[in-house]
């Protein structure tokens, strides 16, 4: 809140509790978007008004959970395939570019039986400010991350995140600085067998001290059918 | 408000932003802890707002969704984790009140994050003001605080306060101004 109770810091009241007529919520909103103050203003308000909001617990039934989880993770195989397909549609072309070139290169028969496949994925943010290309190469276990929009602020750097289907997330490990780094996968990671997750936060340097992101996280990706063979 | 709580909150709060940042990477796990952890203070929100029914139950649904997929965003809004929660519980129900009383006037509220975080020091300003609230609002006439309440609960803007009180629009809004400058007052004293 303001140092003075100005027409700011009344608009910031009549927005956080829904006064106004729809056009100046509106104006209200979008004028948030780009006004730090003012949304920092907003923000106060919500938090003040939370706590008039702290009501005597009122156990949900039980079956509104169990449609929360049915509608966000459909278990139908054909759902996943249609949602996972979106998400490789949403592959920068560069990306998908890669897939083709570094698969072909590894999947030539070879002498060894040390060929494994290579997924490549994009994480972005849903702005389209942070973009990184991820090349999960399972011959090493190692996944290689590019830089190509975006940074972490000033001050902080990068970390990866990985998960196997209903596994808690844990940390790949940091990128510091640079364009690129090489990654070795963490045993549990290199064991998934299925959907692989990955997603990229900003964190203070020498990485999260809670073992989960603390900062903001730019975005997911989801890397079906990852498995150790061809 | 952040760091407003004494330590055993702080810790609750701690795990509730580890939760929703695991949320934020797609991690189901959390995202069944988080839902464990505060259903039942988000749908008490959700009833006092659309009534023990249907509606009810479809805005807490909503809400678990809405912060499923904007849980990426919750670290920039500068909130508590209680506070961001309660937030869009309230901002989902009251959209949703207002469709079912099919407003003309409809304004959604969008997501809680309409902005970048707050800086340390407005956090920290922001720690006084922590319990006031209520205080405050009962220092305030009856119909002002009634008037906020309704506003914030049963989402009427003033054009709805001043046509169910049957008085002028600008007569509600003078008043519930002062009633807001006066509850700023005593929530900066």
């Amino acid at each position: 809140m303001s140092e003075e109770f100005d027409d700011d810091e009344m608009l910031a009241a009549e927005y956080a509790i829904g006064l106004l007529p729809a056009d100046e919520m509106e104006a209200a909103r979008r004028r948030a978007l780009s006004d730090p103050v003012f949304s920092a203003r907003i923000a106060e308000w919500q938090a003040v008004l939370s706590e008039i909001a702290d009501f005597e617990s009122v156990t949900p039934p039980v079956r509104a959970k169990t449609a929360i989880m049915h509608q966000l993770f459909p278990e139908t195989a054909r759902v996943s395939v249609w949602r996972r397909l979106g998400l490789w549609q949403a592959l920068a072309g560069g990306a998908v570019a890669a897939t083709f070139v570094l698969g072909f290169i590894l999947w030539q028969p070879g002498p060894t039986d040390q060929a494994g496949p290579l997924y490549t994925a994009e994480i972005m943010s849903q702005a389209g400010d942070f973009r990184v290309v991820a090349v999960v190469d399972k011959i090493r276990n190692e996944v290689i991350l590019t830089r190509t929009a975006g940074a972490a602020p000033e001050g902080r750097i990068l970390q990866l995140w990985a998960h196997g289907p209903d596994e808690p997330a844990q940390s790949v490990g940091l990128w510091p600085d640079g364009e690129s780094i090489r990654l070795r996968l963490p045993p549990e990671i290199a064991m998934v067998q299925g959907t692989l997750t990955l997603g990229v936060s900003e964190e203070p340097i020498g990485g999260s001290v809670t073992g989960s992101p603390s900062g903001r996280v730019f975005g997911t990706v989801d890397i079906p059918n990852v498995s150790d063979s061809i | 408000m952040r760091g407003s709580e004494d330590d055993t909150h702080k810790s609750a709060g701690a795990e509730l932003e580890e939760l929703i940042s695991r949320c934020a990477l797609g991690d189901r796990k959390a995202f069944d802890a988080l839902y464990d952890a505060t259903s039942a203070k988000l749908y008490a929100i959700c009833v006092r707002i659309l009534g023990t029914n249907a509606a009810a139950e479809d805005a807490m649904q909503d809400t678990y969704i809405k912060i499923w997929n904007n849980a990426a965003q919750y670290s920039v809004t500068g909130h508590s984790p209680m506070t961001w929660l309660i937030t869009n519980a309230r901002n989902t129900s009251i959209d949703r009140l207002r469709a079912l009383r099919e407003d003309s006037d409809l304004a959604d509220h969008g997501d809680v994050s309409t902005g970048p975080r707050m800086t340390a020091e407005q956090s920290e300003f922001s720690v006084s003001r922590a319990g006031r609230i209520k205080d405050c609002l009962s220092s305030l006439p009856d119909d002002r605080s009634d008037g906020i309440k309704a506003a914030y609960f049963d989402g009427y803007s003033y054009a709805d306060l001043a046509e169910r009180a049957n008085v002028p629009l600008n007569t509600m809004r003078t008043s519930l101004r002062r009633g807001l400058t006066a509850l700023w007052e005593c929530m900066t004293q």
